[in-house]
């Protein structure tokens, strides 16, 4: 086979790239997933004062400034050594199910959907929220735009800023709710779980009833065993807010539990000669190549993982939704990537009717909101659920509390080797000798992707439902054979 | 007629800030009540949210094309939105998806659009600055916006 060196230099114009190689019967050889990164993070926050990372880190992605702020208010307290307030805790969480809310919504009816309502051979210009609301009805349409602003307003309010809260402090945030407001976030929050029932009946309905589907779920190309890992509170149940990382073996098992100062025992990270990403994999493990199984450190932190981690549902309706997905799945672990769609919908149950509790607590409009930290900052390290994966902010400040290092592993970071091998297996899968290539291939990768919800740069300018990618294919001789492309 | 100059961008992603800086810009030269001036740096359907209400709207942002040299200006209006082709920006596709999703569910879009773009030439690296190209086309694009207003 001629040699092509896959050089990451060269710049990505703002899309993903896949690069396929061809054997000589024409069967997949190998794949190459290509995403321009941000880079550069911790030399711009150097010099910084660490009280300012909740501002800064927010601007990071326009598509979840919240999980940004609220890992970095999480480690201004570890930095700080200072606990917040009860209350503050609460106002935290609360905001935090907001956000789940919104972002949970999102994704699944402008990205997901898609794919099951209109189907995955439909074309492009109908697989998109236009072509869903057109199938399911105006009236899910108008209560998707609806749950969205609603939930908005609570992280405006509760926040102190649409967009970008101004809210987080080391121990404690920065304004308390009246009563007023509580009784507004309590009412938003019970439309918020009848959506969150909502929309896992439109699930049931559109995928569950349908074989087809089903059977895609339940799919061979659409499988991977890898480990699971997701934040666990002291019952075992999914926390996004707070708790212990708990990662979970491909059999079930629980592998390891570690508090957020450990995760360096755990984490380390692969470099690959042609993509600046880096790949993080369980150091116990080992890395072993980009395969599944409980020999490969290759780790999953998706809804679907976070589900798989933890023992359940720390809320009933969630908990109903939690026992039903793996009853139809066949047990636990599920490692069916396109489930992590349903686990999105379970989660999104979870964050209403946590929203909805922590709104009637009794504590929530006290204005004790903040504890003043005394002691000298050195070293802090948080982590929190993005709802695109684990999250974890750890910065070290002089004796000022300025910045002199500091490390992110976002979300999709954590994704990157299992997202990589599940565009592989998909194109693997589609591309047959003989067999002519088509579009329908964008979608097939696209749709072993999309349940990642990744966030990478490229896809934090475009609508959701459209990764601008460039796919490539050579044959066993180097020639190029195919280019396809969307949205560039 | 209710207007709205929306800066849209990364500030903190060096020339993805370009079309906040215009807008603060902007909102520094003008002082009418009908025409507000905000900053967004939101992706997607929150640009909805955005603009819901406004009969007009400027919308000022970076943009990389496969052609394009750092600090060129272009100017897009609602008709080019399906048609345009060469203009490898997805905010295009973005912005007119999520036209046609407030049309549909009969929420207040507005009537005229017009997007002011500028060539890019970093938008991967962390910087709060535009690179020199970029930051010189700042002031001629000011100006623009401001005629399109005035004008």
């Amino acid at each position: 086979m001629k040699r092509i060196t896959i050089d990451p230099i060269t710049r990505l114009e703002g899309h993903g790239k896949i690069t396929i190689f061809l054997n000589d019967d024409d069967s997949v050889a190998n794949v190459y997933f290509q995403v321009p990164e941000l880079r550069g993070f911790e030399k711009f926050s150097e010099g910084r004062p660490a009280e300012d990372m909740p501002q800064i880190t927010q601007r990071i992605c326009g598509v979840c400034p919240e999980a940004h702020h609220m890992a970095a208010t999480k480690a201004l307290d570890d930095l700080f050594h200072v606990e917040p307030t009860s209350t503050a805790r609460k106002l935290r969480e609360l905001l935090y199910s907001a956000f789940y809310v919104t972002d949970h919504t999102t994704h699944f009816y402008i990205l997901a959907a898609p794919d099951f309502v209109m189907g995955p051979d439909a074309p492009p210009a109908e697989r998109n929220i236009l072509g869903v609301i057109a199938k399911v009805g105006l009236e899910l349409g108008g209560a998707v735009i609806n749950t969205r602003k609603q939930n908005h307003w609570i992280i405006q309010t509760v926040g102190g800023r649409p967009i970008h809260p101004c809210f987080g402090l080391p121990g404690g945030v920065s304004r308390a709710i009246n009563e007023e407001e509580r009784a507004q976030i309590e009412e938003i929050a019970k439309q918020s779980v009848e959506f969150g029932k909502l929309s896992l009946k439109v699930f049931d309905d559109v995928v569950l009833k349908n074989k087809e589907y089903l059977d895609m779920v339940l799919s061979d190309t659409y499988t991977q065993k890898s480990y699971n890992m997701g934040l666990v509170d002291e019952n075992n149940k999914v926390n996004f807010y707070d708790g212990k990382v708990r990662v979970v073996g491909p059999d079930g098992k629980e592998f390891c539990k570690y508090a957020p100062r450990e995760y360096l025992e755990h984490i380390a990270e692969r470099v690959e000669p042609w993509t600046y990403l880096k790949f993080p994999y369980l150091k116990k493990v080992g890395w072993k190549g980009f395969v599944d199984g409980k020999d490969s450190g290759v780790y999953r932190a998706t809804p679907l993982s976070r589900l798989n981690a933890a023992d359940g549902m720390a809320t009933p309706l969630a908990q109903e939704a939690y026992d039903k997905m793996y009853s139809t799945l066949g047990g636990k672990p599920a490692n069916f990537t396109l489930a992590t769609h349903w686990a999105r919908l379970v989660e999104l149950l979870y964050a209403a009717e946590r929203l909805l509790e922590l709104s009637k607590d009794p504590e929530i409009t006290s204005t004790d909101i903040r504890n003043i930290p005394t002691a000298t900052p050195d070293e802090g390290v948080a982590i929190v659920e993005a709802p695109r994966g684990t999250l974890t902010h750890h910065y070290i400040t002089d004796e000022r509390g300025v910045i002199k290092k500091c490390n992110l592993i976002v979300g999709t970071t954590n994704n990157y080797a299992p997202l990589f091998m599940s565009i592989k297996k998909a194109a693997e899968d589609f591309i047959k000798p003989g067999v002519e290539i088509t579009e329908g291939l964008l979608n097939r990768v696209e749709m072993a992707w999309r349940p990642y919800d990744p966030c990478l740069s490229c896809a934090t300018h475009a609508l959701p439902g459209q990764l601008p990618l460039e796919v490539t294919i050579y044959d066993a001789q180097g020639k190029e054979v195919k280019k396809l492309s969307q949205g560039i | 007629m209710k207007t709205l100059v929306l800066g849209w961008g990364n500030p903190i992603l060096s020339d993805d800030g370009v079309g906040i800086k215009v807008a603060q810009e902007v909102k520094e030269k003008l002082s009418y009540p009908q025409i507000t001036v905000a900053e967004t740096s939101t992706a997607g359907l929150s640009l909805l949210d955005s603009i819901v209400g406004y009969d007009k709207v400027i919308i000022i942002d970076a943009v990389q094309t496969k052609e394009g040299n750092a600090g060129q200006i272009y100017r897009m209006e609602l008709q080019n939105f399906s048609s345009t082709k060469h203009f490898s920006s997805p905010h295009q596709i973005n912005l007119a998806t999520a036209l046609e999703l407030g049309k549909m569910l009969n929420l207040a879009m507005p009537q005229e659009i017009t997007i002011f773009a500028v060539e890019a030439k970093e938008i991967t690296t962390f910087s709060e600055k535009c690179t020199p190209e970029v930051e010189q086309a700042i002031p001629k694009l000011v100006k623009m916006v401001m005629e399109e207003l005035v004008g």
